[in-house]
C-alpha cells in the first residue's frame, strides 16, 4: 500500500500563498477562525484519515456491502468513522454558529475534504451527504424541522440523503412522479420510488433522513411543480418514540466502484403511511435542491482530484522503487543494473500529466471556494454579483475537469505500474473503479456542458466570459513582470482569444435559431474551455512560486517545491493546452451532419 | 486532580531530516512539527482523568515562540491552560530543571509526559524531574487509573507486565496503550486561542551536553537476489555485509 495520498504542503500553498486565506478570514463572519486554527483543522483531518479512512481503503472495498432480509450491512469501520466525524464536529464545520457549526470558510472545508477524500473517497460520502442534506434543512426548513433534525444529523447519529432520481427520471428531473398529498395534521403523505440513493439505508445508523423531491397533488407539470420534503425512515410518534415511516428498502445496486457506499432503491408509502414534511414553500423544491447540488458538484470535482491525487502518489512511489530496463542512451550496457522507471522519459510524462491534473484541478476548486466565501461575506453588492457570476460560471468546470481528466490521470497512474497496476495487489485498479463515477454523479458531463454553454455563457449574453477574462488578465499582468513567464502569458492570451472566437461562433448559431447545432458539441466545448481555465490556474500557481523564489530565497525542499510548480506549468502549457487546437477545429465547423442530422439508422 | 503534562515539539515522523551548520544543527526549514507521539498519549490520558475526576490539566513546553502552534494543539485537545518556558530545550537536564522549577511552585498531583521524545529519544527527563522534586517517577506507564489518591498502573518489564500502585504525587513517563490519541474537535480548536498561555523565562541555562555533529542513518541498499541453493553466499552476506549474524 502506498504511504502518501495527498500533499499537505500543496494544500497549504494553495490556501496561504495562491488564494490568500488571510483575506477571507478578515471578514467579521470568520472572526473566530485564525490561521493557526486552520492548520489544526488540517492536522485533525489528517488524523481522522490516518486512523479511520486510509488504512481501510482496500479492506472496505473488498468487503462490499450486503443486502439480506431487507437489511443493508456496511463495513463496521465506516460506523466508527461517522462517529468520529460527529464527535470532532467535522460534519457541520461550515455551518453557521446558529445552526450548530463553526462558520468555517469553504476554502478550509475544501482542504480538509480533499485530505479525507484522497484517503478513502467512498466512505467520506456518508458524512458529505449528511452535511449537504442538513444544510438544506438549516437553510430553508421551519424552526421545528431544524430543531428535530439538524442536531442529530451533525452529530452523526442520523444519516442524511439526497433523494432525487426515480426509475424513469434521472437527468430529466422534470419527469419525476413521486407524490405528496396534504393532510390536516401538518404533514404530507408521500408515495413514490427513488433509486441510486447513496447511503440511503444501513444497519448502524439510528435513522435515515431523506431530502426527497416530490409533486404536491395538483402541482404544475415540469420543474415548477417540484417540492422538497423531509422524509425520515423512522418518524417520531406523539411520545417521541421512533416508529416505522413506511419507507422500504427494495434493494441495492452493485456498483463498479465506491463499494463502501450502498446505492439504495427505496419505496415510500407502499402502505399509505409515509409522512413527509415540506421544506420551505411548495413548488420551490428544485431551486432549494440546487443549493445543495452546486455544493455537491464542487464536492464531486474535489473527489475526482482527490482520487487522482491518491493514484498519483501511489504511482510516483512505485516509479521511484521499480527498476526496469535501461535508459535509451544506455541500452547497450547490459551489465549495468536496471534503472528505476522514473528515469524513463515516458514515465516522467505520465507522472507530470497526473500532477498537472491533480494540482490544476485542486487549484480551480479552491478558486471557486474562495469566490463562494467572498460572495457570502462581502457587503459590496457589485462585488457580490461578480463573485456569484464567477462561481456560477466555473462550478460546472470545477466539477467536470477533475472528473474527466481525473479518470485519464488515474489511467496513466495505472499505466506506470504496467501489469501490476491491473492487479488487486496495488490500489490503482480501485482508484480507477472509484473515480469513474465522478463524471456521472450530480449531473453527467453532458449535463454540465450544457449548463456551461447554454445557461452560464449564452444565458448571460457572454457577460460571465468577460468576468473570467478580467480574472485571467490579473494573472497575466503579474506573470508578465517575470521574463521567463512571458512566453506562457502570450500563450494564455492567445487561447483566451480562441475561446472568444469559438464562443461567438456558437452564440451566432444560437441567435440564428440553430440551438440544436450550437449545443451539439457542448461536451467538446467544455473540454476546450476547461483546458484554458486550468492553464490560467497553472500560470497563477507558477507566478506565485516565481515570486516566492525571487523574494524569499527558499532553499532545499522548499525551493524544489516551487521549481516543481513552475516545471509542471511548463508541462501543462506544452503538452495539454495545445489540445485546444483540435477541439477548436471541430467547434468552428459550421455544418453538422455527423451528430445532429445523422439518421439513427446509420449508427448500427 | 491537578495535572501537568509536559509536551515536546518534534518533527513529524514522516519528515525528511537534514542538518545545517556543518551537521551540528537540525535544519528546521520545511519541517512539520507535532506534539511528541508519547507525550500525546500522556495528554490524552490526562484529559480523560480530568473528565472522570474533575480538576485541571496544564500543558508545559520548553521551547521558543515557534512551538506555540504545538501548544495550542494541546489546548485544543483538552488542556485548560499552558506554560511555555521561553528557551531552546538543549538537553534533558536543562529541560528537567525547568519542569521541576514550575512544579515546585504548583503542587501537581501528577506530572505526565511521554516515555521519551521522538527526536532525541533520551528517555531521561521524567527520572530527573522525579529526583529533583523528591517524588517517585515511573516509566513506561501503559495503564493508569486513579483511585482515592492512589495511582494504579501497569508497565512493561522484561518478559511480561508489572502491575503496581503508588501514592500521589508522581512523575510518569507514558506510552501506548495508556489511552488513544485524541483528535481535537472543532469546538476545541476554535476555543484553543482563548485559553491562557503563559510565557515564562527559564530558571537558568545549565546544560550538560553540546552536540558535536549529527549524521543520518545509512541509506537503504538495493535488494540482492540469491539463488535458493546458494545458502553459503546467504550466510556470508548476513555475516560479513549485513553483520546480523
Amino acid at each position: 500500500m502506498a504511504k502518501k495520498y495527498i500533499s499537505i504542503e500543496n494544500l497549504k500553498f494553495l490556501l496561504n500563498e495562491v488564494f490568500n486565506i488571510e483575506e477571507v478570514l478578515e471578514s467579521p463572519y470568520y472572526a473566530e477562525t485564525d490561521n493557526e486554527a486552520v492548520n489544526m483543522i488540517l492536522d485533525a483531518a489528517v488524523d481522522i484519515s490516518d486512523r479511520h479512512l486510509f488504512p481501510f481503503y482496500t479492506e472496505i472495498d473488498r468487503a462490499d456491502h450486503t443486502f439480506e432480509d431487507g437489511k443493508v450491512t456496511i463495513h463496521p469501520e465506516i460506523i466508527k468513522y461517522i462517529k468520529a466525524m460527529g464527535e470532532a464536529g467535522f460534519i457541520g464545520g461550515s455551518f453557521s454558529f446558529e445552526h450548530g457549526g463553526q462558520q468555517l470558510p469553504q476554502m478550509v472545508t475544501a482542504a480538509s475534504g480533499a485530505i479525507m477524500s484522497a484517503a478513502n473517497n467512498g466512505v467520506v460520502m456518508f458524512t458529505g451527504l449528511t452535511a449537504g442534506s442538513a444544510h438544506l434543512i438549516a437553510s430553508f426548513g421551519s424552526k421545528e424541522l431544524k430543531e428535530k433534525y439538524t442536531g442529530k444529523m451533525l452529530s452523526g447519529e442520523w444519516q442524511g440523503t439526497m433523494a432525487l432520481t426515480e426509475p424513469q427520471a434521472g437527468s430529466s428531473l422534470s419527469d419525476i412522479v413521486s407524490s405528496a398529498t396534504p393532510t390536516d395534521q401538518g404533514h404530507y403523505k408521500l408515495k413514490g420510488q427513488k433509486i441510486f440513493i447513496s447511503s440511503g439505508d444501513y444497519e448502524g445508523t439510528e435513522n435515515v433522513v431523506h431530502l426527497m423531491l416530490a409533486r404536491i397533488d395538483g402541482a404544475p407539470l415540469g420543474t415548477k411543480g417540484i417540492s422538497l420534503f423531509v422524509v425520515p425512515k423512522l418518524r417520531e410518534d406523539e411520545n417521541g418514540n421512533l416508529i416505522d415511516n413506511d419507507v422500504t428498502t427494495a434493494g441495492v445496486y452493485h456498483k463498479m466502484g465506491q463499494k463502501s457506499t450502498p446505492a439504495v432503491h427505496y419505496i415510500a408509502g407502499d402502505n399509505d403511511n409515509c409522512h413527509g414534511w415540506l421544506v420551505g414553500e411548495p413548488n420551490k423544491g428544485l431551486s432549494y435542491m440546487f443549493q445543495m447540488m452546486n455544493e455537491a458538484r464542487l464536492g464531486v470535482g474535489l473527489m475526482g482530484a482527490a482520487i487522482a491525487s491518491a493514484a498519483y502518489y501511489a504511482s510516483l512511489e512505485y516509479a521511484n522503487e521499480r527498476p526496469q530496463g535501461r535508459k535509451i542512451s544506455e541500452q547497450s550496457a547490459k551489465d549495468k543494473p536496471q534503472t528505476f522507471i522514473i528515469n524513463h522519459a515516458d514515465v516522467k510524462r505520465m507522472l507530470l500529466f497526473q500532477k498537472s491534473v491533480v494540482e490544476g484541478g485542486l487549484s480551480l476548486i479552491f478558486e471557486c471556494s474562495r469566490y463562494a466565501d467572498l460572495e457570502m461575506t462581502t457587503e459590496d453588492e457589485t462585488a457580490k454579483k461578480r463573485y456569484k457570476g464567477l462561481l456560477d460560471l466555473l462550478t460546472p468546470v470545477a466539477k467536470t475537469f477533475p472528473a474527466e481528466y481525473g479518470i485519464k490521470s488515474v489511467s496513466e497512474g495505472m499505466q506506470c505500474l504496467g501489469g501490476f497496476g491491473y492487479t488487486t495487489d496495488f490500489p490503482l485498479e480501485q482508484h480507477y473503479r472509484d473515480i469513474r463515477i465522478t463524471s456521472i454523479y450530480e449531473g453527467t458531463t453532458g449535463i454540465q456542458s450544457l449548463d456551461l454553454l447554454a445557461r452560464k455563457i449564452m444565458g448571460t449574453g457572454g457577460k460571465s466570459l468577460m468576468l473570467l477574462a478580467e480574472e485571467v488578465k490579473k494573472v497575466t499582468d503579474e506573470a508578465s513582470t517575470y521574463d521567463d513567464l512571458k512566453k506562457y502569458v502570450t500563450a494564455l492570451q492567445e487561447k483566451l482569444q480562441d475561446l472568444q472566437k469559438v464562443t461567438q461562433q456558437l452564440g451566432g448559431m444560437a441567435m440564428q435559431g440553430k440551438m440544436e447545432l450550437a449545443l451539439a458539441d457542448a461536451t467538446l466545448y467544455m473540454e476546450f474551455f476547461s483546458l484554458i481555465v486550468i492553464g490560467w490556474q497553472w500560470l497563477k500557481q507558477a507566478t506565485v512560486a516565481k515570486k516566492a523564489m525571487v523574494t524569499g530565497n527558499p532553499e532545499g525542499e522548499k525551493l524544489k517545491f516551487y521549481e516543481s510548480k513552475i516545471h509542471t506549468m511548463r508541462y501543462f502549457f506544452s503538452y495539454e493546452l495545445p489540445k485546444t487546437l483540435g477541439l477548436m477545429t471541430r467547434l468552428m465547423d459550421k455544418d453538422d451532419t455527423l451528430t445532429v442530422e445523422v439518421e439513427k439508422e446509420l449508427i448500427v | 486532580m491537578k495535572i501537568l503534562v509536559c509536551i515536546t515539539h518534534v518533527p513529524d515522523t514522516t519528515s525528511k531530516i537534514t542538518f545545517t551548520n556543518d551537521n551540528t544543527e537540525l535544519d528546521k526549514g520545511g519541517l512539520q512539527f507535532v506534539i511528541g507521539p508519547y507525550d500525546d498519549y500522556a495528554l490524552a490520558r490526562a484529559v480523560e482523568i480530568k473528565e472522570q475526576l474533575g480538576g485541571t490539566v496544564t500543558a508545559l513546553n520548553v521551547g521558543q515562540q515557534e512551538t506555540e502552534p504545538t501548544i495550542r494543539k494541546a489546548l485544543a485537545i483538552g488542556a485548560d491552560d499552558a506554560i511555555r518556558i521561553d528557551a531552546e530545550p538543549t538537553d534533558a537536564y536543562f529541560v528537567a530543571q525547568q519542569i521541576a522549577e514550575v512544579a515546585k511552585a504548583e503542587n501537581y498531583d501528577l506530572i505526565m509526559m511521554g516515555r521519551e521524545s521522538s527526536d532525541y529519544n533520551g528517555g531521561q527527563v521524567h527520572g530527573m524531574v522525579g529526583e529533583m522534586l523528591g517524588i517517585p517517577s515511573l516509566s513506561p506507564v501503559m495503564k493508569l487509573d486513579i483511585d482515592k489518591g492512589v495511582a494504579k498502573m501497569a508497565r512493561e518489564i522484561e518478559g511480561g507486565k508489572e502491575y503496581l500502585e503508588a501514592s500521589l504525587p508522581l512523575v510518569l513517563g507514558c506510552q501506548e496503550p495508556i489511552a488513544e490519541w485524541k483528535i481535537p474537535n472543532m469546538r476545541g480548536i476554535m476555543g484553543a486561542r482563548k485559553k491562557p498561555l503563559k510565557v515564562i523565562t527559564p530558571t537558568n541555562n545549565d546544560t550538560l551536553t553540546t552536540p558535536e555533529s549529527y549524521e543520518l542513518p545509512a541509506p537503504r541498499t538495493d535488494v540482492k537476489l540469491i539463488d535458493a541453493d546458494n545458502t553459503a553466499e546467504l550466510v556470508s552476506l548476513l555475516k560479513n555485509e549485513a553483520k546480523v549474524i
